[in-house]
């Protein structure tokens, strides 16, 4: 695939409809304004604090980070754009399809936990792909991974570069640049922050941060919610629970079991988002992070217990958007019904159609940019992690010094950013499908890797190869089908109609992972089993001893084996 | 599927006790005071380098203990991830009647509110059985002695926040 070319074309293609979300009030607000420009700084101030030059410290900050605050930063690692503006939106424009979203996005971590989370500690390698190609003994899996996870992190960010415009037409208003609409322009200036932040500091940075982060985007969220409910006279202090009064006065379409969504396609969806969770490269990252394996697990728990903080009230938000914008802007579903870019702000528009004061509103807006920028900070770092050390490092530069690999890394980000808002310039779905694919992504061509590699020793370099490549064309041919980000026939895709029915991009998990798997296990028994070390190393990962920090299951293995020889010689 | 292939020799749990994975003498002290537990005992003198790793048939007591643990979980999950939309699929009138009090439709309130809630419990659940399992195996993690010395204090009382939470 030529990288440039489709960029060009991209940029070719004239804008049919700008992204402007109806009855958002679009103009320069001066102290929502001071509070995102303050904020940034803050950021931008923190990680020039804990620049660092040691890719040790830049990569896991040194594993020093404990329960609740590893914890907090799962939760704004996980918390973008998606879940605080795309989950609300897609409650509101799709009713209970959306649920579909709250439930794979809570209930994946639950897996994660008994699965793969302490399991992954014990490992202790740095990245996915560092994972993957040391299970499995390959250069070749090494940078399938990490190519996948450079993917995912791009696809994903691209969802996070549209809230960000969106939510920035309410803060800055449209610049009015010629050739570029106000959509455009914000997006850039947001990801253009978010890339120089990053290019900046390493992961301890933000690592502090991501802590900073949850503590103002859950705080935004809430009361921005609670505000919202009680000005407009919806709840009182538990809007949580008390929008379930106001269900039977919205449109049947807001809580109809299947008017958004067929009862597969909910299925299917909640399937890719749930694994999908399990097999993020920028989510696992953070397991690398802690003490130890019990640390690992108890701060999963904590990480679900911030997300849940979030997606108990996302529902809420959305019902009081839906209700405000019914009376106050026209009808939400039917023609023309709420646009998907007035969707995608419909926390911002709630509170704004409350009649909050405008810097309230600020905050609400604040916390998605937030949302968005911590996001794509954790996906960046994975991304580039990827390609500095997994693939320079590792196989392009043997010998690369620590300076040259943290180059490269912050090279990759730039990179990646750029890529990101080329194809961020006119995004065709809403951000909550855009992070969808690169969850089906992930579960497709991750997860499966993660699950045999820690829990079927005999799993091998084979099966895990012929795994990756069968799961990254199944997860192009839904993408292809669709069209997605203007593939093919400009967007229109291929179009058979079967296959968008039975393997939607949105959630292609649940075709593609039991052919992943299916493929990994017979292609592992019928070629040989991966070597006696290979399978130590998988041992080592379940043995419950305790292992010492900095201490990789690899190097645990090679010193008992060095001990056994040893005896044996005596 | 994954049982066809069972490499010979070491797999067997009785087996592996018999390994000549010797423990060392202080282990052997913690194992007299830890009451004679028959499984704690044949776990102490196994070496998990030694011991196959199969999700479907777990090689030692721990293990065992520990894969009864996920396997409960994973199944009441199932049922409360998936149960409520299906059975909204079965029953859609029933399934769609108003709650008493808080006034949702039950469907919304088990896909919005239940869901999520319970994927946390069963969390917690999870953590504080594998803690169980791991006191009664005399697995001792989660403050590690260099680190109450240290500065990191803040992150040992999250350690413990964790369990009394």
């Amino acid at each position: 695939m030529n990288g440039a070319t489709l960029a060009a074309d991209a940029m070719a293609l004239p804008l049919q409809t700008e992204l402007l979300p109806e009855g958002l009030n679009i103009s320069f607000k001066l102290l929502p304004a001071i509070l995102v420009i303050g904020m940034m700084l803050t950021f931008l101030a923190a990680g020039f604090l804990y620049k660092v030059a040691d890719s040790d410290d830049m990569w896991v900050a040194g594993r020093s980070i404990g329960n609740v605050e590893n914890g907090m930063a799962i939760g704004a690692n996980w918390m973008s754009a998606a879940s605080y503006l795309g989950m609300a939106a897609l409650i509101a424009l799709s009713g209970v399809y959306g649920l579909a979203f709250v439930v794979g996005w809570t209930t994946g971590y639950f897996i994660l936990l008994i699965f793969l989370a302490a399991q992954m500690r014990r490992f202790g390698k740095y990245t996915a792909p560092d994972f993957i190609g040391d299970r499995f003994n390959s250069d070749t899996a090494r940078a399938i991974a990490a190519i996948t996870t450079f993917l995912i992190g791009f696809v994903y960010a691209l969802g996070q570069a549209r809230g960000m415009g969106l939510v920035g037409l309410y803060i800055l208003g449209d610049p009015g640049i010629p050739g570029v609409t106000g959509y455009q322009a914000m997006m850039i200036v947001f990801m253009v922050i978010t890339i120089a932040y990053l290019s900046l500091s390493g992961m301890l940075g933000a690592t502090k941060n991501m802590v900073l982060q949850y503590v103002i985007l859950i705080g935004a969220f809430l009361v921005g919610l609670l505000v919202t409910g009680w000005t407009a006279g919806f709840s009182t202090i538990l809007p949580q629970l008390e929008y379930g009064v106001l269900i039977s006065e919205l449109s049947a379409e807001f809580s109809a079991p299947f008017a958004g969504g067929s009862y597969y396609l909910w299925i299917a969806t909640c399937f890719s988002l749930i694994f999908g969770t399990c097999g993020l490269p920028h989510v696992l990252v953070r397991f690398y992070t802690v003490e130890n394996e019990r640390v690992a697990r108890w701060s999963t728990v904590w990480g679900l217990f911030f997300i849940c903080l979030l997606y108990l009230s996302a529902p809420a938000f959305a019902a009081f958007g839906t209700a405000l914008y019914g009376s106050e802007i026209g009808a939400v579903y039917g023609d023309p019904g709420m646009s998907s870019a007035a969707g995608d702000v419909i926390v911002v528009l709630a509170a704004q159609l409350a009649g909050l004061p405008s810097w309230l509103v600020g905050i609400v807006a604040a916390g998605g940019i937030a949302a968005a920028v911590a996001t794509t900070a954790g996906l960046f770092i994975a991304a580039s992690s990827a390609i500095s050390h997994d693939i320079y490092a590792t196989i392009i530069n043997e010998d690369a010094t620590q300076r040259q690999q943290v180059l490269v890394g912050r090279l990759s980000i730039i990179a990646i950013g750029a890529l990101s808002i080329v194809f961020a310039l006119d995004p065709q779905q809403p951000v909550a499908a855009l992070v969808s694919f690169a969850f089906s992504l992930a579960a497709i061509v991750l997860f499966p890797m993660f699950f045999l590699g820690l829990w079927w020793e005999n799993t091998n370099r084979q099966g895990a190869l012929s795994g990756m490549i069968v799961g990254l064309i199944v997860w192009f041919i839904p993408m292809f089908n669709e069209g997605n980000f203007g593939l093919i026939n400009g967007g229109a895709g291929w179009g058979i109609d079967v296959l968008a029915t039975w393997m939607p991009a949105i959630g292609s998990g649940l075709v593609g992972v039991p052919i992943v798997f299916a493929v990994t296990i017979v292609v592992s028994l019928v070629t040989d089993e991966p070597p006696e070390k290979t399978k130590m190393l998988v041992r080592q990962c379940h043995s419950p001893d305790p292992m010492d920090r900095d201490v990789t299951a690899a190097e645990i293995v090679a010193q008992k084996t060095e001990d056994r020889v040893t005896s044996d010689d005596d | 599927m994954t049982g066809a292939e069972r490499p010979q020799s070491e797999l067997d749990p009785d087996e592996t006790n018999r390994s000549p994975a010797d423990p060392d003498p202080a282990e052997e002290t913690t194992l007299r005071t830890d009451g004679g537990m028959s499984d704690v005992e044949r776990e102490q003198q196994i070496d998990y380098l030694d011991v196959e790793i199969n999700l479907l048939r777990p090689a030692t007591p721990f293990m065992r203990d520990h894969q009864r643990v996920i396997l409960t979980g994973f199944a009441i999950w199932v049922l409360t991830t998936f149960g409520p939309i299906t059975a909204t699929r079965l029953a859609p009138g029933l399934m769609t009647q108003p709650m008493p009090i808080l006034q949702f439709p039950l469907h919304y309130f088990l896909l919005a509110i239940v869901g999520p809630s319970s994927a946390l419990l069963l969390s917690i659940w999870y953590c504080r059985k594998r803690d169980e399992i791991d006191e009664k195996y005399g697995i001792k993690q989660g403050i590690p002695e260099a680190e109450t010395a240290e500065s990191v204090s803040e992150d040992v009382t999250a350690a413990d926040g964790g369990v009394s939470e």
